[in-house]
Order: structure tokens, then sequence, then C-alpha cells
């Protein structure tokens, strides 16, 4: 519990420290100016997305071999965080955009894939709440996670392929085309920062799902009375 | 400044999303624990 | 039994069993029809519009088709519990996966076979150059719906709301067979005509990784 703690306390100061970097620390950007510091938030989270997925994926092969609950609850807890993640990510891209561009939303290659990826997690996670028998649940659903994680990089290459032949604006600047060595610190320490949180929100998540099953246990045992 | 009000307004429903998400999971964790001692107060009671 | 004999009898089962009534592949022909008919509506068609298009709304046309399609699938095996006999006749899960997807890439084939020279008709599109090309494309982008669709199918049929669930599966899943597809097929069907040989090298290795992925955790699928 005290880990527990300490993890969020971190998590917090990390978060902070990190947007005061964004803001103070980093130099700022010639062609876009105050608002291209969305960008340290918008890719740190989207990193930290994609490994709270990578998680997933591992929850689900590791419950399909061993089938221990425990693997499912890693599954769940690290997509919805993975989840909430794209989310963020998927706002904050209108929100960089629009004073940019003009335009809320734009089928460039990445943010196009992002929200794929946003729809298969949904899928996941919307799967889940359909199938009522616990042990049926995590396992149909471990499959589809791992069929979607398995989706994940094909997605991104053909909207890639997709965008090389029918070009749009590329918004966030390419990531690491020419980033300066300021900007290169402050964008992996918001990496780590956000990774940080990720594990604290997962770690949360997974002790609530891991309290379900034993009130589960326990209303079963209440009810065989 | 330019476009400040973007760059919060980012910043602060970024943070807003991984807030809720966490009131969210303390709120149903300290329900289901509200469940747990209710029954294991009806265990108790019925023993 | 080995593997491929298991799946040649499973194969023809499921074979015998849809061209006794042919009913999945009339349902789905129509459906395809209504549905390039109603494409034709949010397109202006005969237009340079409509042709640019045309090869997109093919291929949605085709995933709308199977999703529908593949409904039955594995619903038809909850009806008396056939699935349960299925899974005592053979020693490898994977064969009953194998043989549904062939019959599945099958209809789905023969149903765009069907639907290509209305589709030529509606949208004004000469389909004779790159033909063979075409059909091509048409089968390993068939496959790999197929593919996924035959898993996903097994999932949904276990569900509440399968009808809607399988659909809501599938299609973020085969996001890049769509994306793809259309774009090969668009520059083959161009005013001159470009055969994308990457794009078909894509789409194989799409079917490949779903086919491996079923091979490995299809079985899990099944289990009572």
């Amino acid at each position: 519990m005290a880990k527990r703690i300490i993890l969020g306390a971190a998590s917090v100061l990390l978060v902070i420290a990190a947007a005061y970097a964004a803001f103070y620390v980093a130099p700022e950007e010639r062609t876009m100016g105050l608002i291209q510091r969305i960008f340290y938030f918008h890719a740190a989270t989207a990193w930290a997305g994609f490994t709270a997925f990578l998680v997933c994926f591992i929850g689900n092969l590791l419950y399909v071999w061993k089938r221990e609950p425990k693997y499912d609850w890693l599954g769940v807890s690290s997509a919805e965080v993975g989840l909430a993640c794209i989310t963020i990510v998927l706002i904050t891209g209108p929100i960089w955009a629009h004073p940019v561009w003009g335009i809320w939303w734009t089928w460039d290659a990445r943010l196009t894939s992002t929200f794929v990826l946003w729809l298969l997690y949904v899928s996941y996670l919307l799967l889940r709440t359909l199938i009522e028998e616990p042990e049926r649940r995590a396992l149909l659903s471990a499959v589809f996670g791992i069929f979607a994680f398995l989706d994940v990089p094909l997605v991104y290459g053909s909207i890639r392929w997709w965008r090389t032949q029918h070009p749009s604006p590329v918004i966030m600047g390419g990531q690491g085309s020419g980033l300066d060595p300021t900007m290169k610190k402050v964008f992996f320490f918001s990496v780590l920062a956000m990774h940080i949180l990720v594990a604290f929100l997962i770690v949360e998540r997974y002790a609530l799902e891991k309290l379900k099953s034993e009130v589960d246990i326990l209303r079963r045992e209440a009810e065989a009375q | 400044m330019k476009n400040l009000d973007s760059v919060f307004a980012a910043y602060l429903i970024g943070w807003g999303v991984f807030f809720a998400f966490y009131l969210s999971i303390a709120k149903r964790t300290s329900d289901l624990r509200a469940d747990v001692e209710r029954l294991k107060g009806s265990f108790s009671r019925s023993k | 039994m080995s593997l491929l004999s298991s799946t040649t009898i499973l194969l023809g089962k499921e074979l015998r069993t849809e061209f006794r009534s042919r009913e999945l592949l009339t349902t789905t022909f129509v459906f395809i029809l209504i549905v390039l008919v109603l494409f034709s509506f949010a397109v202006t068609p005969g237009t340079e519009e409509a042709r640019q298009f045309a090869p997109g709304l093919l291929w949605l046309a085709i995933l709308f088709a199977a999703s529908l399609m593949f409904q039955s699938c594995f619903l038809r095996e909850q009806v008396n519990d056939t699935l349960s006999s299925l899974r005592l006749a053979v020693s490898d899960p994977f064969c009953i996966f194998l043989a549904k997807l062939c019959a599945n890439t099958l209809f789905l084939v023969l149903t765009e076979l069907l639907m290509l020279p209305f589709f030529a008709l509606f949208y004004n599109i000469p389909l004779w150059p790159k033909l063979p090309v075409l059909l091509l494309v048409l089968f390993v982008g068939s496959l790999g719906i197929a593919v996924a669709g035959t898993a996903i199918s097994a999932i949904s049929a276990q569900a509440r709301m399968r009808e809607l669930l399988l659909p809501l599966l599938l299609l973020p899943l085969l996001t890049p067979v769509l994306v793809v597809s259309s774009l090969v097929t668009a520059s083959l069907l161009d005013r001159e005509p470009v055969v994308q040989w990457k794009g078909i090298g894509f789409l194989a290795v799409f079917d490949l990784i779903f086919l491996t992925a079923l091979w490995l955790f299809g079985e899990y699928l099944l289990e009572e």
C-alpha cells in the first residue's frame, strides 16, 4: 500500500515537473510558437499509451498460457489506461491542429492510425461487457486482444502507405525531425513522467479488479448460505 | 500570448481525463470496500 | 486423421450445406447489389468523382457483406451443439477453422465475381485490362477478410448482441485490408493502370499473420 502511495506521489510530481519543463525549459519553436508545447504532453502520452497496450498484449498472452485471473486483471487495467491515454492524444491533437492549420481534424497518417487504435481497444472493452461468465470473458477477450495488438503495426503501415499516395498536412512536425537537444531532453523527461503516471494508474485499476473478484467470491458464498 | 488558451486547454483537458479516470477508480474501490464490509457483516450475523 | 484430410472432409460438409440451399450466397449477393445502388445515390454516378470513389466503395460493400455473411458461421454450430461433435471428430481444432475459412473465402469470392459485372456497369469502369491481377487482389483481400471474420465469428457467437458485435470487432481489425485493397484496386482501374505489387504483398503478409495467429490461438476460441 505504501508503495502505491509513493508511486502516485512520484507520478504527480513528475507530471508537474514535466509540464514546467515543457513551458520554461524547452526553447520556443520557430514556426509554431507557443502552441508547439502541446507536443511534449501529446506525444509523451501517445508513447505511454502504446506501452500500456503492450502490457495488455503481454497480459493477454500470459492469460491464454497460464489461465490465472491476475493476467486478465492486468489486461483490462492496461487496456483502460491505454485507452485514456489515446483519448487524450485524440483530443490534444485537434487542439494543436486548429490554431495552426485552421482545421480540427485531418486524416494525417498518425492521427488516423491512432483513431483506429482507439476503436480497436474500445471494441476490446465492449466485448468484455458482453460476456457474463468470467473465465470465458477472460479467454475470448485475451484472444481478441492478441489479434488487435498484432493488427496495430499493420494499421499504421497501411495508413502511412495510403498517405504517401494521397498526402495531407503533416501536423505533428514529424517526431524527431530535427529536435533541438534541449527539446529532446524535455521530451524524454515527459515520456518518463507519463510512463510513471500510466504505471500508477494501471496498479490502481488492477487493485480494483482484484477487489472486484474477491467481492464476487464473497457474494457467491453469501448466496450459498 | 498567442494560442495560450489552446495550450492551457490541452493540458487541462489531458490532466482532467487522467484525474477523472483516477477518481472513478477510487470511487468504485470505496464502494466495493463498503460491499465487502456489508457481506462480511452478514456472514458473522448468520453464524 | 491428418490435418489435410480432416479439413477436406469438413470443407466438403460446409460446401454441401451451403450449396443445398444457396441461401447465404444469394442473400449476400443481393445485399452487395443493394449497397452498390445506395452508394450510387451518395456519389453522383458517371462522373469522374464516381470513378475515383468506386474502388473504395467496392471494398466497403465487400466488407459490409462479409460482416453479415460471417454471422451464421459459428452461430449455426450452436443449434443442436454440432460444435461439440466437430471438436470430437477432429484431432486438431484448427481443422474446423481452416475448413470454415476456406469455405468463407470461396463464398466471398464467388459473391464478388457475381457482383463484378454489375459494378463495371454501374460505375462505367472497364475491368478487362487488368482482370487477372484484379482477381488476384480480390482473392488476397477476401482471404484476409475471411481469416479475421472466421475468428471473430467464433468470438461473437459466444457473446451477447452478437449481430452488432461481429462488425464492431471485425471492421477495425480489417482497416489495413480496406485501405490497401482500395488503393491497389484504384490504381488497377485507373485510366493508366498500374499494378502495385507492394500492396498485394502487404495483403499477403496480413493474411499470413492472421492465419498464424488463428493457428496459434484459435483452439481457445472453441473451448467448452
